[in-house]
């Protein structure tokens, strides 16, 4: 089957005050239709930047595509111009932002927001778009859409809001869908109900999902495979399942112990947590030949230090950039 | 556990916090919002009691009225002997020196214009803690124990990372040598990797110093790591309290099952085990509470009772208590 998106070696280079710094560097990956792909890391490692360069918004003037490709049902997204981006966007591919406090506006009301993706992409007319939308509130679970159609932003919770911007995000049941730590502002019980919903709705439209978040709970709760991203570079990738069993790159390692996560039963032991030292390297190291997680990495060596690790592919689709990736278990 | 004959450090008694709400006209009758309503809990020297919520439950309220940073209405606040909230003047400072406070946002809750040595001089200074001329000598011994390098004390708070800045408001807290150190969901703004080093180190602190906390998170799993007894709390109220193992292993309020099995977790013989139990919709208007239970509109067990009082907090087992009418008294959950 071929993947709906591939992106080939894609290498995004941000100018900086230091100079030019490659915030995503050598980044391949496949996103078959259907699909949820979760982007896992800390802050700073290029995951959201993935996401804005999937979408076509790059920071203007600072951020641009330096090479590689990003194929989305065999056209390549990096040669498009802006005008056929924007009939992309919102219709193919959507995304749903980490804060719903801010990602609407709020000076119109929902029905209007949800309205405008319909009547832009898909022409309806204004009564059409506007019954459409009390659908689509129906849909992402809004009690009494007919009457909340017409609130304003400020007059609902938090978790509305982010399912209001669900509901805008799948108006045009797009291909692909991007979720940017959709509930990180959200409280657990909420998080579930906006995880439910997405898994349903993902399913009903066929919409594959990309999730970037850094919580590894959510990631076993929503995934199929998974790409740990560290310092622009793809770090490790494969199953969910096998990579939180066996996990090949000592960051991945890092990321899943170094939380307390609640387990089936709760027992007087408590071990310390595994501590991953240090922080993610500024943008200024980015690009430099050697491990960039050497410094944090207590299996470090000298030629982590010296040069950069390839992606070593095993048998069961994982794959790690690390040069002890068979040694680890 | 510890035995806990000996008398708590903390002892907290129907504790009420409550804000003035204008709503309305000129003339409209003055209203209060009740955001945290006659709470009560004690914590043995030594441990941590969490206190868990989502937002809106009150539980930074409830730490903050402890800590006397906002106004309690009425209950108390018994530190040993003294009610710290009827404190006053050399009395009140003493006291202040031992109940400090970490918060939530290390980049907020720094003097931008102060050096990390200035930062954590300040407690001393103010509450005449500890000999002037030694002041110097106990602001390095806590920089060395909360992992930053000497020379890091001349530097501004923008000059350190996240993880860092807390590791300042640690040490700032643990300037006056307090017992009791208040925690608001102190790693909540880091990063995953950073939260670990935070919390490690709390934990080590606590070892080395025999410090007592009040520790505010709404991120179970962290409360799982840290905690010695558990406190949920909904919209002002505590609607169960218990040791950690019975909380995590044997939650009996709907709320806290409800708020278990919506964490995702990395653990594979977890998540089979676990049902979702959904709550569907959101918490009533805390302007005006409903009479009966306040978790009842959304509790999927919830009956005719439940709407008409207003279920008290019931001792079912040692140390466990949970307000809800449908739990039977041999500790029986109804969900």
């Amino acid at each position: 089957m071929k993947p709906l998106l591939k992106v080939d070696n894609l290498r995004i280079e941000l100018t900086t005050r230091d100079g030019v710094a490659p915030v995503i560097d050598d980044l391949s990956l496949q996103l078959n239709a259907g699909e949820t792909l979760s982007f896992v890391g800390e802050s700073g490692c290029g995951k959201s930047m993935t996401a804005l360069a999937l979408m076509g918004l790059l920071p203007e003037g600072v951020g641009r595509v330096a090479s590689g490709q990003i194929l989305f049902d065999g056209e390549d997204l990096t040669q498009a111009s802006d005008a056929r981006m924007r009939e992309i966007r919102g219709n193919e591919i959507s995304m749903i932002f980490q804060e719903p406090m801010t990602s609407l506006n709020p000076v119109y009301t929902i029905g209007e927001q949800i309205a405008e993706v319909l009547r832009r992409h898909q022409n309806l007319s204004r009564q059409a778009a506007w019954n459409k939308a009390i659908e689509l509130l129906d849909a992402v679970r809004i009690p009494n859409p007919g009457a909340r159609v017409s609130d304003y932003p400020h007059q609902m919770s938090g978790g509305q809001r982010q399912r209001v911007m669900i509901a805008i995000a799948l108006a045009c049941e797009p291909k692909i869908l991007i979720a940017d730590e959709p509930t990180t502002a959200l409280d657990v019980t909420v998080q579930a109900q906006i995880f439910d919903l997405l898994r349903d709705l993902g399913r009903e439209l066929g919409t594959a999902t990309i999730l970037i978040t850094h919580d590894m709970g959510a990631v076993a709760d929503m995934a199929e495979r998974m790409i740990v991203m560290y310092a622009g570079r793809k770090a490790e990738a494969g199953p969910v399942e096998q990579i939180i069993e066996h996990p090949r790159h000592p960051y991945t390692k890092g990321l899943i112990s170094c939380v307390p996560h609640l387990m089936a039963t709760l027992t007087e032991e408590r071990p310390e947590l595994t501590e991953v030292p240090g922080i993610v390297p500024s943008l200024r190291d980015f690009g430099r030949d050697q491990c960039l997680f050497a410094s944090r990495c207590d299996r470090a060596d000298d030629k982590c230090k010296t040069s950069r690790p390839p992606e070593i592919e095993f048998e069961n689709e994982q794959s790690s950039a690390c040069w002890q990736a068979e040694q680890l278990r | 556990m510890k035995e806990k004959t000996a008398k708590p450090l903390l002892k907290v008694e129907n504790l009420t916090v409550r804000f003035p709400v204008k709503r309305g006209g000129l003339f409209s009758k003055k209203s209060y919002l009740y955001a945290v309503d006659d709470i009560s809990f004690e914590i043995a020297r030594g441990e941590t009691l969490a206190i868990v919520g989502e937002s809106g439950s009150g539980k930074s309220t409830a730490a903050l009225a402890v800590a006397r940073l906002v106004k309690a209405h009425s209950g108390s606040v018994l530190l040993g002997d003294d009610d710290f909230l009827s404190l006053q003047d050399e009395a009140l400072r003493q006291a202040r020196a031992q109940v400090q406070f970490i918060f939530q946002d290390p980049y907020a809750s720094l003097n931008p214009r102060l050096r990390a040595e200035a930062v954590v001089r300040e407690p001393l200074d103010s509450l005449g803690t500890g000999d002037p001329s030694e002041r110097q000598a106990s602001i390095d011994a806590l920089f060395k124990a909360v992992g930053l390098r000497p020379e890091q004390q001349r530097l501004f708070p923008h000059q350190f990372s996240g993880g860092q800045r807390q590791r300042i408001g640690v040490a700032r807290a643990l300037a006056t040598r307090p017992e009791l150190i208040i925690c608001d969901e102190p790693v909540s703004a880091l990063d995953v990797a950073v939260q670990a080093q935070i919390l490690n180190l709390l934990r080590k602190l606590q070892k080395d110093f025999d410090l007592t906390y009040l520790f505010i998170s709404h991120d179970l799993g962290v409360v799982q790591h840290m905690c010695d007894s558990v406190a949920v709390m909904y919209m002002g109220k505590i609607v169960e309290h218990a040791d950690r193992l019975s909380l995590f292993n044997n939650p009996l309020h709907p709320y806290t099952k409800a708020l278990l099995s919506a964490v995702p977790s990395v653990d594979k013989k977890r998540r089979q085990e676990t049902k979702r139990i959904l709550i569907p919709g959101d918490p009533p208007d805390p302007l005006s509470p409903p009479n009966g239970c306040r978790f009842a509109n959304r509790c999927p067990a919830a009956q005719e009772q439940c709407s008409q009082s207003q279920p008290p907090l019931r001792q079912i087992a040692a140390g466990h208590t949970v307000a809800c009418h449908l739990v039977s008294d041999n500790g029986i959950a109804p969900i």
